[in-house]
């Protein structure tokens, strides 16, 4: 199992391989996208690309010295058709160089890229929703090699599609950075914190309404508020407890490293480290933790034991034992139940 | 790669515009089945209020019924209201449709249970690139239509103005979109009308079109607040429980303070927009000139 990370600039290259990320991946706004499309929107994120080809190029002749592969993100939830052939052209180059794999979510630019640049990888990414193994056989014939799964799904739904797709690699989110919403069913933007931010933590004033009108009766309204703190509790979590790290620097904010046993078991490919916008300190303390996690898994220590590691290394076990820290808190429901099957949750 | 041509939309003044009705609650069938015949009245008074935010054409009376969620994997009505509501569109000389959603591996079962039920050529909208492939494979005498989670488009309420919008364009006519869409034998594509959108934002699209109204969704995701009403603290928003459909029971309606948004609401998962007036127009100006040959009215 790899660990993949994130970079936004060459400096990080080194530091992050040299933690144990074996892989990592970035954004390139090329200088002339703006004038001719009069956005900046190359992929999912404004902020954190690199500044250009050459710090492109820069970037993966220091990983490929350090036999580290790189990962190029054109994964915008939809391109328009205007878009397709300068973003193919990028692809190109980017392999010309010698990139590894583009990270891709519409299904367009992953039919052209396959058709046009064939020795490009193809990683589907987490903003295409791919989360059940018909959806996944279905990007394997437009051309795909890896799967980036959405957050929100369980080991078990990631071991559905290592078994039944072993030929194809499966990548799974382990930390920082949690989107309430479903990447690939949001069509919002991140606006600036002064127009309000990303709309899961705008400030929106809800109030609750019955079907057929009126308000809900009053235990009604007691319990729907309650559910609310929790939420708030929750959300406050989802957002790395506060945008803030454990005193010894590691971060907080949704975290698998006790699932990384069960997913190492279920033939993920490699664990994904959120957060290219972050401070380049926080990335490679991010990639720190996983690494000291997977080198006991890779030493063959058994699973409770790596689990009970992983739970005490930000030395602060009650904010996993609240159970909204978790990118995969079934695990931690298993572990507290005594539940040694782990159980197989189904939608309905 | 090649492509197909499709027929292009039909032109409103050569055929009638289709009139649709989508039902989340199967539940509500029952009040449904006092009425021996639908018409357009019935399905606008099904919107309350946010009837005045639909201008539907005249004479444009139903066509389809729909019933299913496109949200929520919780949410897929039983055989037995399938059942039902095949015959009651067969009793009022509707086509009758299946709404699914983003589905997870445990639903595919019920999914395939629930397709057996319908009539051959009954439409199945799809939301899942899983599910359409499933449709194709296993039930080729379905008709798969791509609902609005795989025609995706920028729909922020909340954008300072149309130059935002602008610079997020959609790829609903991007060659290999629909080349892909012809693989997976889907022929018909149901869309939003976005905040800043005009009405011929669907034309040239190589598909007949269908829009939603009066609400737009903005954003669904799997962890459900509502959803998690009746779960112990810990186990609360993850995905993979139980649910108890509160989000039937309960709404959220709301704004930002201070500005003058859309009317926003959220219902379970998922967050909406209703359409403005001039949103409306729009969608009807679109109908008039053949761009959009179907609304599909739903509530939020």
């Amino acid at each position: 199992m790899k660990i993949t990370a994130p970079i936004s600039t060459p400096a990080e290259v080194e530091p992050l391989v040299r933690a144990g990320a074996r892989e990592l991946y970035c954004g390139v706004v090329p200088p002339d996208w703006i004038q001719r499309f009069n956005t900046s929107g190359v992929n999912r994120r404004v902020f954190g690309n690199l500044n250009g080809y050459a710090d492109l190029e820069r970037v993966v002749d220091k990983a490929t010295a350090l036999d580290a592969e790189v990962f190029l993100v054109l994964n915008a939830q939809q391109y328009g058709e205007q878009h397709l052939d300068a973003l193919t052209e990028i692809g190109a180059r980017f392999r010309s160089i010698g990139g590894k794999a583009a990270i891709v979510a519409d299904i367009s630019l992953i039919a052209s890229l396959a058709a046009n640049v064939p020795d490009l990888d193809i990683h589907v990414s987490s903003v295409a929703t791919c989360r059940n193994v018909e959806s996944a056989r279905f990007f394997a014939a437009l051309g795909a090699n890896r799967i980036i799964l959405p957050r929100d799904v369980t080991v078990a739904e990631i071991a559905a599609i290592t078994t039944e797709l072993p030929e194809l690699d499966v990548e799974a989110f382990v930390l920082n950075d949690g989107c309430v919403f479903e990447e690939g069913a949001c069509h919002t933007v991140h606006l600036p914190m002064n127009k309000g931010g990303p709309i899961c933590i705008d400030n929106y004033q809800f109030e609750y309404q019955a079907t057929g009108g009126g308000q809900p009766h009053e235990r009604a309204l007691r319990r729907l508020e309650q559910n609310d703190l929790d939420y708030k509790r929750w959300l406050w979590y989802r957002f790395g407890n506060g945008f803030s790290v454990a005193p010894n620097g590691y971060p907080w904010g949704p975290c698998g490293t006790c699932a990384m046993p069960a997913m190492h078991a279920a033939g993920v490919h490699s664990v994904k480290i959120a957060g290219r916008e972050g401070a380049s300190e926080r990335k490679i303390k991010s990639v720190e933790l996983v690494a000291r996690v997977l080198e006991r898994i890779e030493a063959g220590e058994p699973e409770h034991a790596v689990r009970e590691f992983a739970v005490g290394l930000r030395d602060a076990p009650s904010h996993c034992a609240s159970g909204y820290m978790c990118y995969y808190p079934e695990v931690r429901s298993r572990q507290a139940t005594g539940d040694a099957e782990g159980k197989v949750l189904t939608a309905v | 790669m090649t492509s197909t041509q499709h027929t292009p939309t039909p032109d409103s003044t050569t055929r009638p515009i289709e009139l649709g009705f989508a039902l989340v609650d199967e539940r509500e069938l029952a009040a449904f089945a006092h009425h021996d015949r639908l018409t357009r009245d019935d399905y606008l008074d099904q919107l309350g209020e946010a009837r005045d935010y639909v201008t539907v054409p005249d004479g444009a009376e139903p066509t389809h019924f729909f019933l299913g969620s496109e949200f929520c994997e919780h949410l897929l009505p039983s055989v037995e209201s399938i059942d039902r509501a095949v015959a009651l569109c067969e009793r009022w000389g509707l086509a009758f449709g299946l709404v699914t959603p983003i589905a997870c591996d445990g639903l595919f079962d019920p999914l395939r249970a629930a397709l057996a039920r319908l009539p051959a050529g009954s439409e199945v909208t799809v939301n899942d690139w899983g599910v359409a492939r499933l449709v194709q494979r296993e039930f080729p005498d379905l008709r798969p239509v791509a609902g609005r989670l795989l025609g995706k488009m920028l729909k922020d309420p909340r954008l300072p103005s149309a130059t935002w919008a602008r610079m997020y364009p959609n790829g609903l006519r991007a060659g290999p979109f629909r080349d892909i869409l012809d693989g997976l034998g889907i022929g018909r594509l149901e869309l939003d009308f976005p905040p800043f959108g005009a009405a011929d934002m669907y034309a040239g699209i190589d598909f007949p079109v269908g829009v939603r109204a009066p609400y737009g969704y903005i954003a669904k995701g799997r962890i459900c607040k509502l959803g998690s009403l009746s779960l112990d603290t810990p186990e609360k928003f993850s995905p993979g429980h139980k649910c108890r459909r509160e989000c039937l029971g309960f709404n959220e309606v709301g704004a930002r303070p201070g500005t003058h948004e859309l009317h926003t609401s959220q219902r379970g998962n998922t967050m909406y927009y209703r359409h403005a007036a001039g949103m409306a127009a729009a969608v009807a100006e679109a109908v008039r000139n053949g761009w959009v040959n179907r609304i599909v009215l739903s509530g939020a």
